[in-house]
């Protein structure tokens, strides 16, 4: 079990995240401001092109996607970044753990951090929204937000191992609002130009909310939303692990 | 057994085995082909000015980095391999520790990680740290982040035990604790390998002292044996009147010559016979001091002597 995987290191991570109260704080709280301020001048009637989707129902999967999203993207990259140049890393390096048990474990305890903001979007959604959806409908799609924020916990892990220092956030600020924007979280993306659609089409984020929205609207996701997200997965997870033991980062 | 075998023993006994193993930064040759063996149960120190290639030996002994050529075998297999089976415990400088945990905690899951990990109890009090168990670790000390360092690089049961200047920030009686529980390890059949600037630990503690400079191997051996290498004896004494250069350039066993004023010091090979010549010269020493050369003062004149060399 040590060679795959820590659950040591899992327990610690979680317990640290938990610790930080300011980071737990605006990271649950944040993405249902959003949610309020986008949400909160619009008709409730009114239906998001191609969809039947009120407004209300259609931005509440859109939030919880982005604030799971800037949940697990801000809070690994920076942290991991910042363990680099304090030399843990290197320090645990120098321990029996695998590189894929440091990923690993950090993209599971990011997950933690994930849960609860997917939770208080809901909970804001259906108290003050009067959003309303079948029993089923609510869990599983606190089951496919959950799941797909992995892809960007992992993409998070990336990008601390990629940049050092100063240049962490705004190389994590530019990819997530690339990818937010782009992906059609802020805004639908049947909106975009034909060209744009074309290329939000394969993003990870435009699949994560897709996710959602098939959910939404009394479906099951997409395989093509599923395999995309399970391709990037891969590859941002493959990407990290090779990353942790390539680094050479002195402190 | 043939020839090929037996070097094949040879090499899975070697603890630690560098080959010819060179490491550049840019222009700078940090390692500059290394070749040296470790066996069981040795202790070793790694002397040498900064800037030596120190850290960057250790680094590339701990698969923290790759060499530019040659190889790195530890325990017959490669840096990565020997780590992930646990059977290596590092300290290093610039490791650093996680944050927002207690010392109980880090201590807890490297002891969790390791394959035959000692109970975590034990690991806090070897290390002096057992009062401070519920402390934060970004509250600690310098000195007391030194010792969770240590804790971590002896959390099971390994066969090497590499430390990087590892009594930096400790008091004297930290420092003093510290090398006693080092000693026990290496009672107990362990290599332990330690890069220090404080000679006099390398002197006390280590069976092996290499030194090293601008990245090659200049000596290795006792302490004793570098004390000799260097020049054993220093001799020291002040002349009346104007002192001749020429005639103490020809004095026998003479190693280093140094003149300012009336004040002559010398380091020979063999301090009677110096002595000896120096009254056969007709000349009247006062104040003749002959004193054994610290092992700081043979590392210094081996690496000067090695810089007079590699500068002309």
């Amino acid at each position: 079990m040590l060679n795959f995987f820590s659950w040591a290191l899992v327990k610690l991570e979680v317990t640290r995240t938990l610790r930080n109260k300011k980071f737990m704080f605006f990271s649950v709280i944040y993405p249902s401001v959003i949610y309020l301020l986008i949400s909160g001048t619009r008709n409730t009637t009114d239906k998001v092109p191609h969809t039947d989707l009120t407004l209300q129902a259609f931005f509440m999967v859109s939030m919880a996607s982005f604030g799971a999203l800037t949940a697990v993207l801000m809070g690994n990259s920076e942290r991991i970044a910042k363990e680099r140049e304090k030399g843990w890393v290197r320090q645990l390096r120098l321990t029996p753990l695998p590189s894929r048990g440091y990923v690993l474990a950090k993209i599971a305890s990011a997950a933690m951090v994930t849960l609860p903001c997917i939770v208080v979007v809901f909970l804001v959604a259906a108290v003050v929204k009067h959003v309303r959806m079948e029993t089923w409908q609510w869990f599983a799609l606190i089951g496919v937000i959950w799941a797909g924020s992995l892809v960007f916990a992992a993409l998070g892990v990336a990008i601390g191992y990629i940049a050092s220092g100063d240049a962490v956030r705004p190389i994590t600020m530019i990819i997530y609002f690339a990818l937010s924007i782009l992906g059609g979280l802020w805004m639908p993306s049947a909106t975009f130009p034909q060209w744009l659609q074309n290329i939000s089409e394969w993003l990870p984020t435009h699949a994560y909310a897709s996710l959602g929205q098939a959910v939404e609207m009394g479906g099951s996701p997409h395989a093509k939303d599923v395999a995309i997200l399970c391709v990037y997965f891969l590859l941002f997870a493959g990407g990290a692990a090779w990353l942790y033991r390539k680094d050479t980062l002195k402190a | 057994m043939t020839t090929a075998a037996t070097e094949a023993t040879t090499a899975r006994a070697a603890v630690v085995s560098f080959d010819q193993v060179s490491k550049a930064y840019g222009d700078v040759c940090a390692v500059d082909g290394l070749t040296l063996d470790l066996h069981p149960g040795e202790t070793v120190a790694l002397l040498g000015p900064n800037g030596a290639g120190k850290s960057s030996t250790l680094d590339l002994l701990l698969g923290l980095r790759t060499a530019d050529s040659g190889t790195v075998r530890l325990f017959g297999a490669s840096p990565q391999e020997a780590i992930a089976k646990g059977r290596v415990g590092a300290m290093l400088q610039t490791g650093g520790l996680m944050e927002d945990v207690t010392v109980e905690e880090i201590v807890r899951l490297v002891c969790d990680l390791h394959p035959r990990p000692y109970p975590v109890g034990d690991v806090l009090a070897r290390a002096g740290i057992a009062s401070i168990a519920d402390r934060m670790v970004n509250k600690l000390s310098g000195g007391q982040e030194q010792r969770v360092r240590f804790a971590l690089a002896t959390a099971g049961a390994n066969d090497l035990i590499v430390l990087d200047e590892p009594t930096t920030g400790m008091d004297v009686t930290a420092r003093q604790a510290f090398w006693a529980t080092m000693r026990e390890q290496a009672e107990q059949g362990r290599t332990v390998l330690f890069a220090t600037h404080y000679l006099e630990e390398a002197d006390a503690i280590a069976d092996r002292v290499l030194v090293l400079h601008k990245g090659r191997l200049l000596a290795d051996g006792t302490a004793a044996e570098i004390k000799a290498k260097a020049g054993a004896r220093r001799i020291s004494f002040e002349l009346e009147g104007a002192v001749d250069e020429s005639s103490l350039r020809g004095l026998p066993f003479l190693s280093t010559l140094d003149i300012s004023g009336n004040r002559v010091r010398i380091q020979s090979h063999n301090a009677d016979a110096t002595v000896h010549a120096v009254y056969a010269l007709g000349l009247y020493p006062r104040e003749l001091e002959v004193a054994g050369l610290g092992l700081e003062q043979a590392f210094v004149a081996i690496t000067e002597a090695e810089e007079a060399r590699t500068a002309c």
